[in-house]
């Protein structure tokens, strides 16, 4: 192309020596041009792009329907195959009724001393499974206590405002009227957790939801006579460190447990079953105040 | 034994009535606190004639008060889970009628 | 007995579809609440009745009012709709 012959263009070498000279003179026109060019190039990649988005979006959404579809068949079919292999339910011959079954059966009352054998089971036979159990439930207070704890400075004034409001007269009543006899009955479902169906778990849990209970009901400065920070913290540790002491050793001796001084009672009393009544209630107090700090950072952000 | 059998039979069958009806009036009204009494009607009514006949049934003292005593707990319970339900659909509903009630505490 | 044990667990098969396709996170809890209490009873069937007592106040009572909690928190309760 002869550049000459357009004056509106210069030669690229002369464009190049002008720029390198700071002149002004480098016409806009081709400027522009390229620019447009350029800025076309774009709008239309981008346009591509977000048909091509859009588009796999749409495609995505049916194979996501169709996948999901898909492993949920193929989940139940596999459960269904499972069930249908099981052996039948309540067969002697199945392989669940062997030697260890049939020792904790026969041989769980005079041993343990605890009527019920699941009792028996968690808390003697299998006590440091247990153990487990709840060392699990308070990793998982202290990790909700990690992601929800707030201190009063990040509060806001009507999040503040929000708990001290009133509750009204008739939840208060029927509280303080329902309050009592839910604690009474996680209580009594604790202690008698080695005679009849409960335990630690179970009662724990209920008196965790009488706790909730009093606390949605009356607000947060009465219960924080009782329970605050400090005590929840003493209580929960405490109880865990006597479980651990008192079943720990059984992750280093193996299953043949220590001969225990306490004495096994009658069974089919309260006071009976050995060292079960007290880990039972440790449990217990452990479960209670987990839910009830569960709930205290759900709603306050603190305990 | 038979006088015992036809009292809680007609017992039963009036609870099994009552939660029919209660049924029936949840799936069937419109509105919340009209649903809010059907359903509450199941849970007191119901639930009384139910366990008086299985009362009338039992021979067994304990089983009497414990049946008693869950007689005693959904009616000290359920009726102020009503209440703080009806409350919440007064504050937050957005049906004009509801507004003047709206200073209730 | 057995038509009681059957008619359960259809309902807790229902209760698990309508869980998952209700559009509603309020509703998906209330009926996961169903689940839980029907659970219980069939535990209860079951001869196992520590699981039911267990269930019922873990999986009916706690475990709602925690899943409570959160949608007030996340601010879903009355706009809580699922993407479509």
């Amino acid at each position: 192309m002869d550049y000459k012959s357009d004056p509106n263009k210069i030669g690229k070498w002369e464009r190049f020596f002008k720029w390198v000279n700071g002149e002004d003179s480098i016409d806009s026109v081709w400027e522009k041009e390229m620019r447009s060019k350029i800025t076309g190039k774009r709008k239309k990649r981008r346009k591509t792009i977000e048909d091509t988005i859009e588009r796999i979006n749409s495609y995505s959404k049916k194979i996501y329907i169709i996948l999901s579809v898909f492993i949920t068949v193929v989940y139940i079919g596999i459960l269904l195959y499972t069930v249908y292999e099981l052996p039948e339910h309540g067969n002697p011959l199945n392989p669940a009724n062997n030697e260890v079954s049939q020792r904790y059966i026969e041989h769980g009352v005079e041993e343990t001393g605890a009527l019920n054998i699941v009792s028996a089971m968690i808390l003697d036979y299998r006590a440091f499974d247990t153990f487990g159990e709840t060392v699990v439930l308070f990793t998982a207070v202290i990790c909700v206590a990690i992601l929800l704890r707030r201190t009063d400075e990040d509060k806001t004034d009507l999040e503040q405002d929000s708990f001290k409001s009133d509750r009204g007269d008739i939840l208060k009543f029927a509280a303080r009227l329902v309050f009592p006899i839910v604690v009474l009955y996680g209580i009594y479902v604790i202690i008698n957790g080695h005679i009849s169906p409960g335990g630690g778990f179970a009662g724990g849990t209920i008196i965790g939801a009488g706790l909730i209970l009093y606390s949605a009901a009356f607000g947060d400065e009465k219960i924080k006579s009782i329970l605050n920070y400090k005590s929840i913290t003493v209580t929960t540790v405490s109880c865990l460190l006597i479980y651990f002491f008192s079943k720990g050793y059984s992750f280093f001796t193996g299953g043949n447990h220590i001969e225990s001084v306490i004495p096994k009672g009658t069974p089919g009393n309260i006071l009976s079953g050995g060292l079960i009544l007290p880990l039972n209630i440790c449990v217990g107090i452990v479960v209670a105040c987990t839910m009830y700090g569960f709930y205290s950072y759900f709603t306050k952000g603190d305990i | 034994m038979i006088i015992r059998a036809v009292l809680a039979s007609v017992f039963l069958l009036s609870g099994a009535f009552v939660f029919s009806v209660c049924v029936l009036g949840l799936f069937r009204f419109n509105n919340v606190l009209d649903r809010m009494h059907a359903a509450a009607l199941g849970d007191t009514m119901g639930i009384f004639l139910t366990i008086l006949g299985v009362i009338i049934l039992s021979d067994n003292i304990y089983q009497i008060v414990k049946l008693a005593l869950i007689v005693i707990f959904i009616w000290m319970t359920s009726p102020v889970a009503t209440h703080l339900i009806g409350k919440m659909e007064l504050l937050t509903s957005d049906n004009k009628k509801f507004r003047k009630g709206r200073n209730i505490k | 007995m057995r038509i009681l044990e059957y008619v359960l667990l259809i309902f807790l098969i229902l209760c698990a579809i309508g869980a998952t396709v209700s559009k509603r996170l309020l509703v998906t809890v209330i009926i996961f609440m169903a689940y839980s209490t029907v659970m219980a009873v069939i535990w209860l069937f079951l001869e196992a009745p520590d699981l039911a007592i267990t269930e019922a106040a873990v999986g009916a009572g706690v475990t709602s009012i925690l899943f409570f909690l959160t949608l007030k928190k996340v601010d879903s309760i009355n706009k809580g709709t699922r993407e479509k």
